[in-house]
């Protein structure tokens, strides 16, 4: 009813509180967001870029990986040069590591990370089967773990305290830990049945991985415990509706009984609510106390059913958690979108639509930081690129200088769109 | 505790279980790694049963603290909260179970309520025995009722519904914002209810029995806005207010003229929300004053706030043309004054306490009355001396009779005379000095000396260890202008100090402040001086110049609280008080005072007489040093304000709110106030849909003149941000505002600063600089120079030179040049964290500050001799600091008066104003005194404990969604004046863990203390 005058003057006399300013501000940027027509990143890539991610300390410097074996670091918020009467500013690459350096990787790079607490190393991951450590000042490799295969995708955790572990998902079935700190594997994590194409770490604990599958499995792992402790099953779908205090005891039976049985597909309500009633969570301390009782449940001798369960038809091409740690959103080539709830397990049924999705190499996702909107590079035979988000909005982004099949240069918008959202929060 | 966010600490407030005092029995963190924080705030209710804590910090979680009996907290958990957008939780009375009712916003933006009962086995909600669905799309608010009705009142915009599970009652209301309630019986059948516009009403729930048979509503007439409201007793209730003053009022049972029930008892003054302010200096006497946009809605207002001591006046008479003013008692050891002799130019009248405790002309004898008084005292043996122009008397204080008289000798005249209990100095036409001594009965000329000069004033105030007794006297001489002090008896000059300059000294005094002696010397242009003077030699040292006004200074001592003060009477009354043994200056908050005397009747204790024009005022004195605040109400809410010292002039951006119509709409103004009396003169009417967004009082090169210039912007409804606004130049001619020039733009202007001559002002992304130019018509426009993309909102500019900082929106803050070659603004460097900015300043060339929007402040130093570009192009954070509230603006400036000769004066402070009313000083102090203090903070945090143990270390780290690191570079001076609060064994224990003496402590931190 109030304040025509805008959000700032109600900020400036108390009226609205500073971290509702902050959200609303960043959720009207994110839903305005369009191809920028002022900031051009200059690709030194002849490949399609798999992988980019802006550094988690300054926001600043934007890491690629490139199917031509290329990395680069570019700075996104200082221009190297500014075209069109100062109004489009050029952002050219810090450097670029290509195949020609002496540690460079032969093949393309599926993944480069950087180390979460600064922007001295980064990582990446490569189909040589290496992943490379390297010092960003000098750009020279200073550890390399050799993998048993080519390397999918590889992960640090931002939350970590307590280890520096580098989780690699490769074309062998066990997830491997590489330790910065000893340059060893720290330990192998064994229960996926084919290759690992997309792997998270929590953003709730520091000792929770997240792994998703060739074999379609997306299971949690607990590192410093033996096995995995949560797989996520697609037909579990239904959330526990609260019982009214009459009928309490029936329903209950009746609700669980429900949901193993339904086929969720059938079940699911078309319309149903983004963010709706499906979201709750608990601390990280009830997910380990969920661990106990899945445990129990799961006797060595009688895993069958439980253990083949799967998230997606096919590969599970990538996770992505959300930043509340409430959700997790995957992708498969099946070419559907899950959202899931991570505390129960429970598949949300949020019905994404999306077009085809890439199913041979892995795919990255972002989610804008209140989790409202997620993109998604999606193929698609007009060739526009496609955000898909959780209340299922699908934002298309036809870029006005289009330049046809440099499908990259839509990513690194996306991205660098992304990376905007990054500053707000 | 809201301020920090999810990192919320939760106690347990023993006073509302048990009725006795704050007693904090359990406390724990309550923070979650997971989930995001609600938008609505948070949510802390207890079971009224006192089972459990409910608490709601993150979206779709309801965390439960239980406790037992004993007040022991046990373990926390959540329960998943299906309902995403909760906008108010409350427990329900009278439930077997604890249930929380909840209200809610589904994603169609209907709003309904539910209740769940909380079963604490199996650490879930059960559904509770009622909901109800599509409220009032307003309804904001629930209020649990009490037994024996039970139930739940949930209060819209447009209704106000009772619902339980057996009844639902519902009744219409005129439509209004709902902010606040407080219950009125503890039955629960009444409540008063605040509302956005400050109207309060009484909600009634008529029953008969337990069954709730109707609403009735009903007008009780208009207080502050209220945020809070508590029913005291006795129809008393205190309204909070955070946008107004908070009241006191009290609930007529008849409505007066007005057809209001509410009678306001008393006001407690609330500064919040400090939008804008400006530091002026109106009197021109160096001593700034504050002059903050304060308030909101209707409650909005201008204060003016200024350090000073005020008087708090107890009787007044009117009595023209005062000319000397003293106070006697009845016998030499009463403790209590009880005459007070009032001096004209041709009389002299008595005043004395009657029986009554009235003030009454009374008449004493022995006095000569029918002309001027020059002085009188109290002397020894129950006596009482005046001196007129012809003669000394004596009189006696218990027979009232004339004892004895001296006369000046035939053909010389009394010009000025002074006394104590025992002495006499008399200084007569011609340079003639003569001293007298009293006697029992008889006055004694003991000397007798001329000088080569008139004598302009005198003093003999005892300073020795006699009290009656003083050894020296001390003359201010005309011509030479000169103070001379001479030995008592035998007047023999002892020191002989020039003043220099033209002005002859009008008043001098004698005085010890905390064993030092001072001699004091006010002369006749409002100039004061000061000395240190050796009592054996008569030495004078230590000479201190500092100007109290323009008019001339009676110097006399009074004692408050049992310490001798000065008090200088002026154009610019001013209190001179040692501390520390310096000397200091504190304003009194009177217009212009001519005479004081020290009254201290049983009536009136401690009470001093003032003379004004006009006017004799009674009236005790505040302490020393404190705040006067005064109000100016607006009833509009003042959004920016910019003082114009050439034609004495405020200019504010304010708007109202117009409820007139069915429409609520906004109107923006330019208003023009007299910076004295601060009227409105003339108003500018902005257009429909557009605000003002800054103001500026500046002049340009090449131009005389000086402008008002306002910034403001066309906030339409369905933009996201403005794309239209304009510059508009004023002059003020003839106390109007006169529009000579404006020019659009291409967005908000959000701030503008005077540069190099030109205008900068900061457009939605862009920083962009004009040019006052001559057009061929003789008008003048502004011409766009040159401009600086690359933000997303500049929203705070400030300039120093040919550098800009730029506050952002969002990404903290970045340095500009300005390039005067070429003409063009270039970043220079910035600083790279994600700071969303709510105000920036410059404290000097190499820091800037800034204030964030987790109420936390930070500076950074820009890095000129960096080794790289990239060293060069970054801002280094060098201070972290939580503040703990939300700063809307910084001004270079200070609240107390700067004195040229001492080391405070030296210190640049910064002053901020906040969203709480709190209005705080950041000083950049020297390097040593920081180290030293920093040590000094660090020992204290061990001895002074947080409520609730929340440390003092953790309370003011930097924190925000992406970190949280200590505090560095930032001292929180209120924990470090903490000090001089501590008991002695405290002060012992730190100055014996910093290996300083607690003098030496005490004294580095009083003299912090003198910094606000």
């Amino acid at each position: 009813m109030r304040g025509r005058c805008g959000r700032r003057l109600e900020r400036e006399f108390g009226n609205l509180r500073p971290n509702l300013f902050v959200n609303r501000i960043a959720r009207a940027r994110i839903s305005s967001i369009q191809l920028s027509n002022y900031k051009e990143i200059v690709s030194s890539h002849r490949g399609s870029i798999d992988s980019l991610q802006v550094d988690l300390t300054e926001g600043r410097y934007l890491l690629a990986g490139a199917a031509d074996a290329t990395v680069a670091v570019y700075d996104v918020q200082r221009a190297t040069n500014y075209e069109g009467g100062g109004l489009i500013a050029k952002h050219k690459s810090v450097f670029v590591i290509n195949k020609q350096h002496e540690n460079g990787h032969k093949y393309a790079i599926s993944s480069a990370i950087w180390y979460p607490i600064d922007t001295g190393l980064f990582v990446t991951g490569s189909y040589d089967h290496h992943v490379n450590v390297w010092d960003t000042n000098t750009t020279q490799v200073v550890q390399n773990f050799k993998m048993p295969g080519k390397v999918y995708k590889i992960a640090m955790s931002p939350q970590a305290r307590a280890h520096m572990l580098i989780a690699a998902g490769t074309e062998d079935v066990q997830v491997r830990l590489c330790d910065i700190a000893s340059g060893a594997f720290a330990h192998t994590l064994s229960g996926h049945r084919d290759g690992v194409m997309s792997l998270e770490w929590s953003t709730s604990s520091e000792w929770v991985l997240v792994t998703g599958g060739c074999d379609g499995a997306i299971r949690f792992w607990d590192i410093r415990r033996a096995g995995w402790f949560h797989i996520l099953d697609q037909s579990h779908s239904q959330l526990g509706r609260r019982p009214s205090l009459l009928s309490r005891t029936t329903t209950n039976k009746k609700s669980s009984s429900a949901g193993q049985i339904s086929n969720a597909k059938v079940r699911a309500p078309q319309r149903k609510v983004p963010n709706g009633n499906a979201l709750k969570s608990y601390s990280t301390g009830r997910i380990s106390s969920h661990v106990k009782t899945t445990k129990q449940r799961l006797h060595p001798g009688m895993l069958s059913n439980y253990n083949r369960a799967t998230g997606h038809y096919g590969v599970v091409t990538g996770i992505k958690g959300t930043g509340d740690g409430m959700y997790l959103l995957s992708a498969g080539s099946d070419s559907r979108l899950k959202l899931w709830d991570i505390e129960s397990g429970c598949n949300t049924l949020v019905n994404f639509e999306t077009k085809r999705l890439q199913s041979t190499k892995a795919i990255q996702m972002a989610v804008s930081h209140d989790s409202t909107l997620a993109y998604i590079p999606c193929l698609t035979t007009v060739k526009e690129l496609y955000t898909g988000g959780n209340d299922r909005q699908i934002l298309v982004w036809s870029p006005s200088k289009y330049i046809s099949d440099e499908m990259d240069e839509w990513r690194k918008g996306q991205n660098t769109a992304v990376d905007q959202d990054n500053w707000s929060d | 505790m809201g301020a920090r966010g999810c990192r919320g600490y939760y106690k347990e407030f023993a006073a509302l279980l048990v009725g006795h005092p704050l007693l904090n029995r359990a406390m724990g963190d309550v923070s979650d790694r997971i989930g995001r924080p609600t938008d609505n705030g948070q949510i802390g209710v207890i079971d009224p049963d006192c089972r459990l804590i409910g608490l709601h910090l993150y979206d779709g979680l309801f965390k439960v603290i239980p406790f037992d009996n004993k007040g022991q907290l046990k373990e926390a958990f959540n329960i998943r909260l299906e309902e995403l957008q909760v906008l108010d939780i409350k427990f329900l009375y009278g439930c077997a179970k604890p249930t929380i009712v909840v209200l809610y916003q589904d994603n169609k933006d209907a709003r309904h309520v539910k209740t769940y009962e909380v079963t604490l086995k199996d650490k879930d909600f059960v559904e509770g025995p009622w909901s109800q669905n599509n409220l009032d799309n307003g309804a904001d608010l629930l209020i649990p009722v009490p037994p024996p009705l039970c139930g739940v009142l949930i209060i819209g915009e447009e209704t106000i519904v009772y619902c339980s599970a057996s009844a639902f009652k519902a009744i219409p209301i005129t439509p209004s914002i709902t902010r606040s309630y407080g219950r009125v019986d503890t039955d629960g059948s009444r409540y008063l209810l605040g509302d956005h516009n400050g109207l309060l009403h009484l909600l009634v729930i008529t029953h008969e029995k337990e069954k709730v048979t109707g609403l009735k509503i009903e007008l009780l007439g208009e207080t502050s806005v209220a945020s809070s409201i508590s029913y005291l007793d006795n129809a008393v209730v205190f309204v909070g207010s955070s946008y107004g003053d908070s009241q006191l009022i009290k609930l007529n049972l008849h409505p007066d003229a007005k057809g209001s029930y509410v009678e306001v008892l008393e006001k407690y003054v609330n500064l919040g929300p400090i939008v804008d302010f400006c530091v002026v200096d109106l009197e021109r006497q160096g001593q700034g004053q504050v002059v903050t946009c304060s308030g909101a809605y209707k409650d909005g207002s201008l204060r003016i706030v200024r350090n000073g001591i005020g008087i708090n006046e107890q009787a007044s008479v009117e009595l023209q043309g005062i000319k000397g003013m003293w106070s006697l008692r009845s016998a030499t050891d009463d403790t209590f004054d009880t005459f007070l002799v009032v001096s004209f130019i041709s009389e002299t009248r008595i005043l004395a306490m009657n029986i009554e405790d009235e003030l009454e002309e009374t008449e004493i004898e022995g006095f000569y009355s029918n002309s001027q008084t020059l002085f009188c005292h109290d002397a020894i043996y129950d006596q009482i001396v005046q001196a007129t122009s012809i003669s000394v008397r004596l009189v006696s204080s218990t027979s009232r009779e004339l004892r004895h008289e001296w006369f000046a000798p035939a053909g010389h005249s009394i010009n000025v005379a002074t006394a104590n209990t025992t002495q006499v100095l008399l200084a007569l036409g011609g340079g003639h000095l003569i001293y007298l001594e009293i006697g029992d009965g008889v006055l004694t000329e003991i000397n007798h000396s001329q000088l080569e000069y008139d004598i302009s004033c005198l003093d003999i105030n005892p300073i020795g260890d006699d009290p009656n007794y003083s050894h020296l006297a001390v003359v201010g001489m005309w011509t030479d202008i000169s103070v001379r002090i001479f030995s008592l008896p035998d007047l023999n000059l002892v020191t002989k100090e020039p003043l220099g300059g033209e002005i002859i000294p009008r008043s001098v005094l004698l005085c010890t402040f905390e064993g030092m002696s001072y001699l004091l010397c006010a002369l006749g242009d409002g100039h004061h001086l000061n000395f240190v003077l050796n009592t054996s030699t008569g030495e004078l040292t230590d000479r201190k110049k500092v100007s109290l006004g323009t008019q001339p200074i009676t110097l006399r001592t009074f004692s408050s609280k049992n310490t001798t003060h000065v008090f200088a009477a002026s154009d610019r009354p001013t209190v001179i008080y040692s501390s520390n043994k310096k000397l200091l200056y504190s304003n009194v908050n009177l217009k212009e005072v001519s005479l004081m005397c020290p009254f201290n009747s049983a009536a009136f204790p401690d009470s001093l007489a003032i003379a004004k024009e006009g006017e004799l005022t009674i009236g005790t004195i505040d302490d020393i040093q404190k705040l006067h605040i005064r109000s100016i109400p607006l009833r509009e809410h003042a959004r920016r304000i910019c003082h114009q010292e050439q034609t004495r002039t405020f200019a504010i951006c304010s708007l109202r709110h117009n409820q007139s119509s069915a429409e609520d709409f906004e109107v923006h103004f330019i208003r023009l106030l007299d910076d004295q009396t601060f009227d409105f003169i003339s108003t500018y009417q902005l257009d429909q849909f557009e605000c003002g967004c800054s103001i500026l009082s500046c002049s340009f090169s090449d131009d005389s003149n000086v402008y008002y210039c306002v910034g403001t912007a066309y906030v339409m409804p369905e933009e996201n941000e403005p794309t239209k606004g304009r510059i508009l130049v004023f002059a003020v001619e003839d106390g109007k505002l006169q529009l000579i020039a404006e020019k659009e733009t291409k967005g908000a202007v959000y701030s503008l600063n005077a540069f190099n001559g030109k205008l900068l002002a900061a457009i939605n992304q862009k920083i962009q600089l004009y040019k006052w130019m001559l057009r061929g018509d003789g008008s003048r426009e502004l011409q766009s120079e040159c401009g600086h993309h690359g933000h997303i909102l500049a929203l705070y500019v400030q300039t120093r030179g040919d550098f800009i900082v730029v506050g952002d929106l969002m990404k903290s803050i970045s340095l500009l040049l300005y390039k005067h070659e070429e003409g063009a603004i270039e970043e220079r460097a910035r600083d790279y964290n994600a700071n969303w900015m709510s105000a920036v300043e410059i404290l000097d060339d190499e820091i800037y500050l800034g204030a964030e929007n987790n109420f936390n402040l930070f500076t950074v130093r820009k890095n000129s001799e960096g080794a790289t570009d990239e060293e060069r192009g970054r801002l280094e954070v060098v201070g972290e600091y939580h503040l703990g509230e939300f700063v809307n603006r910084f001004r270079h400036g200070s609240l107390v008066m700067r004195l040229p000769d001492s080391d405070i004066g030296q210190i640049p402070t910064v002053i901020f104003g906040t969203v709480n009313g709190v209005i705080g000083v950041i000083a950049s102090l020297p390097h040593d005194q920081c180290v030293f203090l920093e040590k000094l903070q660090m020992h204290l945090r061990k001895v002074i404990k947080g409520v609730g143990g929340f440390g003092h270390e953790q309370w003011r780290s930097f924190y925000n969604e992406k970190k949280t690191v200590d505090s560095k570079n930032f001292l929180d001076g209120d924990l470090i004046e903490s000090f001089l609060d501590l008991g002695r064994n405290r002060m012992e224990e730190i100055s014996k863990a910093m290996g300083i003496p607690v003098e030496e402590l005490v004294k580095s931190v009083e003299e912090l203390t003198r910094l606000h």
